[in-house]
C-alpha cells in the first residue's frame, strides 16, 4: 500500500481534531504511515469503511455489532482503549430514593439517552428486562440527543439526568464514563445516587474489513500500541482521546452482550 | 445551589476545544461545586465573580509537557546567574544592569554565594555563571570561583581588561577544569565596541583575551550588538578575528542589545516572552539576568532557600507557556 492507511472517525467533540492531527504525527514516525477522515456520524463512516473510502474505523460498539452484521462477519477489531474493556453502564435515583436494585423500577419512569447509545439505551432496556421487567413493567423516557453519535457526546445522558433532578422521572441509565464526568454521586451528594451497576463490557474499537493486508495490519496495530504514556506529547493525545494509560488487543468477548441486546431488541444494522 | 450545576459544566466544557475556556452562569453556593468538579475533571477554574465561572477546558499541559518543548540544558533551574557585585570599571551605554563606576558595589560576598551555589546544585543546577558589574573588581574572585566550581561547572562574565597586578595573580590562581572566561568582545575592530564601551575599551579586551588564552583558560567571547550593527561583512571579521586566536566556534557568541537598564532601544523581553534563569542579586532572586535590576522580573526578595525560589519560577513558566499555549489559540488568524 502506497498510500497512507486512511482512518475515519466520527467528529462528536471539537477536540476530535488535535487528537487526530497528533495520532497521525505520531505515525508519521512509524512503519505504517496514516491520514484520517472525520465524519458527522456512524452511519457515514461505516458506510465508508464498508465501500473502501476508508482503511480503518474508529467505531463505538453498537458500529462495530452493525459492521460485524452488515460484513457477515467479514470484518476485524484491530485495537481499543484500556478503557474500552471496562466500559459499564450505571443506574442512578435522586438521592434517598431507596432502589437497591432494578427490579424496584417496576411501576416506575426511567429515562434513558439517545436510543442509538448503547450505554444509555439499549444495553439498559436488555438489563431492565434481564431483572424480569416485560414491556409495560417500566415507562421509558427517551431523550433522542445527539442521533447518530451513539451517545458519544453525553448530551442526552445529560438530558436524562435533568429528567431526574427535575422529579419527571424516577432513574437514569448512563454510561459509567458520564457518571466519572458528573463526580458520579460525590460532588452532589444529596442530589443523585448509584443503586446499580452493569457487568463491563467492551465500547469502542479500530474497525477494518478483513482484507486488509497483515502486512499493513500488523505493524500499524504494533506502533498504536507501542504509545507511551510517559512520552509527554503522545500522554497528551492519549488524555484527549480519554485512554487510561494505553491502547490494546481487543476481547471480542465484551460485545456478546450488545449482539444479543440488538438482536432481541430488533435493531436494524442499517440506518 | 443550583441542582443542574454539575449538568451545566459538563454541557458547556463538553463543547469546547482543549484549551479554550467559557462562562458558565452559577448560583449562590455553586463556587465550591464548580471548583471541585474543575480539580476532579481536569479543568481550570480561571475565576468566578458574582453569578459567573470561567472554566477553561483541560487537559492543560502538564509539567512534562512544557519541559518537552524545552531544551534540557534550558530548563528553568538548570542555569544560575549570580550578580557578584553591580559596580564596573566601565559605563557602556547599553549596559542592562546600569552599571558603572559610580554604582554601588551591592556585592553578595563569598559565603552568601558559596550557600547559593551549594543549595543550586542540590536542586538542579548544572551550571553557575558569575557576573555583575565587573566580577574582576572583588579581590576574592579567585575563592568564589574555586568554591563555585566544586559544584558546578563555573563561568564568569568580564570585561577583561584588568588582568594585571594583583588581579592577574587572581586569574592565574583560579582553576582551569570546569572554568571558563566569558569576555566582552563587540566587534572585530576597535570603532564598534569603543562606541558603547569607551575609547581604547576595544584593545584592552582583546589583550585580556590574549592573556587568558595564553594562561590556559577556556575562553567564549561574547559580542553585544545593536540591530543593523551587526551585518554579514562585520559578523564574518569577528569570526574571522576570534578563529585567529584559536577560539571555537561554540564559544563566539552574538547577542542582541536587551531593551534593559542603560538601553534605550533593543529586544523587548518579559517574563511572558523569556525563558528563565534563575538570577541572584545581593537585593533578590530575578527571573532573568537581563532584568536583575528590574522589579517587574523580581521573584523574590528571599535568597534563602534558594529551591523554593527555583521551584516558584519553573510553576510560572509552566503556568505562562499554557496561558501562551491558550492565547495562541485564540489569535488565529485564519
Amino acid at each position: 500500500m502506497t498510500k497512507p492507511l486512511l482512518v475515519g472517525a466520527v467528529a462528536y467533540t471539537p477536540n476530535v481534531v488535535p487528537i487526530w492531527e497528533g495520532i497521525r504525527d505520531y505515525f508519521a514516525d512509524g512503519p505504517v504511515e496514516m491520514d484520517f477522515v472525520l465524519f458527522s456520524n456512524y452511519g457515514r463512516q461505516v458506510d465508508a469503511l464498508l465501500d473502501g473510502t476508508v482503511d480503518v474505523a474508529w467505531n463505538t460498539n453498537l458500529a462495530w455489532v452493525r459492521t460485524v452484521l452488515r460484513t457477515q462477519g467479514r470484518c476485524q477489531a484491530l485495537a481499543m482503549r484500556d478503557v474500552d474493556l471496562t466500559f459499564q453502564t450505571v443506574f442512578a435515583a435522586r438521592a434517598g430514593s431507596g432502589f437497591t436494585d432494578l427490579g424496584d423500577l417496576r411501576g416506575r419512569t426511567v429515562a434513558l439517552g439517545s436510543r442509538d447509545s448503547a450505554q444509555a439505551a439499549i444495553l439498559p432496556v436488555k438489563y431492565l428486562r434481564a431483572a424480569g421487567l416485560r414491556d409495560g413493567d417500566v415507562t421509558l423516557v427517551r431523550v433522542d440527543s445527539d442521533l447518530g453519535k451513539h451517545g458519544d457526546t453525553g448530551r442526552s445522558e445529560l438530558d436524562a439526568i435533568r429528567l431526574v433532578l427535575d422529579e419527571q422521572a424516577d432513574a437514569v441509565a448512563l454510561g459509567v464514563n458520564t457518571w466519572e464526568v458528573i463526580g458520579r454521586d460525590e460532588l452532589m451528594p444529596d442530589a443523585l445516587s448509584e443503586f446499580w451497576r452493569s457487568p463491563e463490557y467492551c465500547h469502542c474499537n479500530f474497525t477494518a474489513l478483513d482484507t486488509l493486508p497483515d502486512a499493513i495490519r500488523q505493524p500499524w496495530v504494533e506502533h498504536l500500541l507501542a504509545m507511551s504514556w510517559d512520552d509527554p506529547e503522545q500522554r497528551r493525545i492519549m488524555e484527549l482521546e480519554g485512554l487510561r494509560r494505553r491502547w490494546v488487543l481487543p476481547e471480542l468477548t465484551g460485545y456478546e452482550s450488545l449482539f444479543a441486546a440488538v438482536e432481541e431488541q430488533q435493531i436494524p444494522a442499517y440506518w | 445551589m443550583s441542582r443542574h450545576i454539575v449538568l451545566d459544566l459538563v454541557e458547556r466544557i463538553g463543547t469546547l476545544a482543549a484549551g479554550d475556556q467559557v462562562e458558565v452562569p452559577i448560583s449562590a453556593g455553586d463556587a465550591d461545586v464548580v471548583a471541585r468538579w474543575c480539580e476532579r475533571a481536569g479543568h481550570q477554574l480561571v475565576s468566578i465573580e458574582g453569578d459567573r465561572a470561567v472554566v477553561r477546558r483541560g487537559p492543560l499541559p502538564g509539567e512534562a509537557t512544557v519541559r518537552a518543548a524545552v531544551p534540557a540544558d534550558r530548563w528553568p533551574g538548570t542555569r544560575l546567574w549570580i550578580y557578584t557585585n553591580f559596580d564596573c570599571n566601565l559605563a557602556c551605554d547599553y549596559c542592562c544592569a546600569r552599571s558603572s563606576p559610580q554604582a554601588p558595589r551591592r556585592e553578595l560576598g563569598s559565603d552568601r554565594i558559596r550557600r547559593l551555589v551549594a543549595e543550586g546544585a542540590r536542586h538542579g543546577v548544572t551550571e553557575v555563571f558569575l557576573t555583575g558589574g565587573e566580577p574582576f573588581l572583588l579581590l576574592d574572585l579567585d575563592e568564589i570561583v574555586r568554591r563555585c566550581v566544586e559544584w558546578v561547572p563555573t563561568t564568569v562574565l568580564t570585561n577583561g581588561m584588568l588582568f594585571k597586578g594583583r588581579r592577574l595573580r587572581m586569574l592565574r590562581n583560579m582553576p582551569r577544569a570546569g572554568f571558563a572566561l566569558q569576555i566582552s568582545l563587540d566587534s572585530a575592530s576597535a570603532a564598534l565596541h569603543d562606541l558603547h564601551r569607551g575609547d581604547g575599551s576595544w584593545r584592552r579586551a582583546l589583550a585580556g583575551i590574549r592573556t587568558a588564552l595564553e594562561e590556559g583558560f577556556r575562553v567564549r567571547v561574547a559580542a553585544t550588538v545593536a540591530g543593523g550593527e551587526a551585518g554579514a561583512e562585520e559578523v564574518a571579521a569577528f569570526h574571522e578575528l576570534l578563529d585567529g586566536l584559536g577560539i571555537d566556534r561554540s564559544d563566539q557568541l552574538i547577542r542582541p542589545i536587551a531593551q534593559r537598564g542603560f538601553a534605550d532601544d533593543g529586544v523587548m523581553l518579559t517574563v511572558e516572552s523569556l525563558i528563565p534563569e534563575v538570577t541572584v542579586t545581593a537585593d533578590g532572586v530575578y527571573w532573568h539576568p537581563v532584568a536583575a535590576n528590574h522589579d517587574d522580573q523580581l521573584v523574590t526578595r528571599e535568597l534563602f532557600p534558594l529551591d523554593q525560589a527555583i521551584d516558584e519560577v519553573r510553576r510560572r513558566f509552566v503556568q505562562y507557556r499554557r496561558e501562551a499555549d491558550t492565547a495562541a489559540r485564540r489569535f488565529t488568524c485564519a
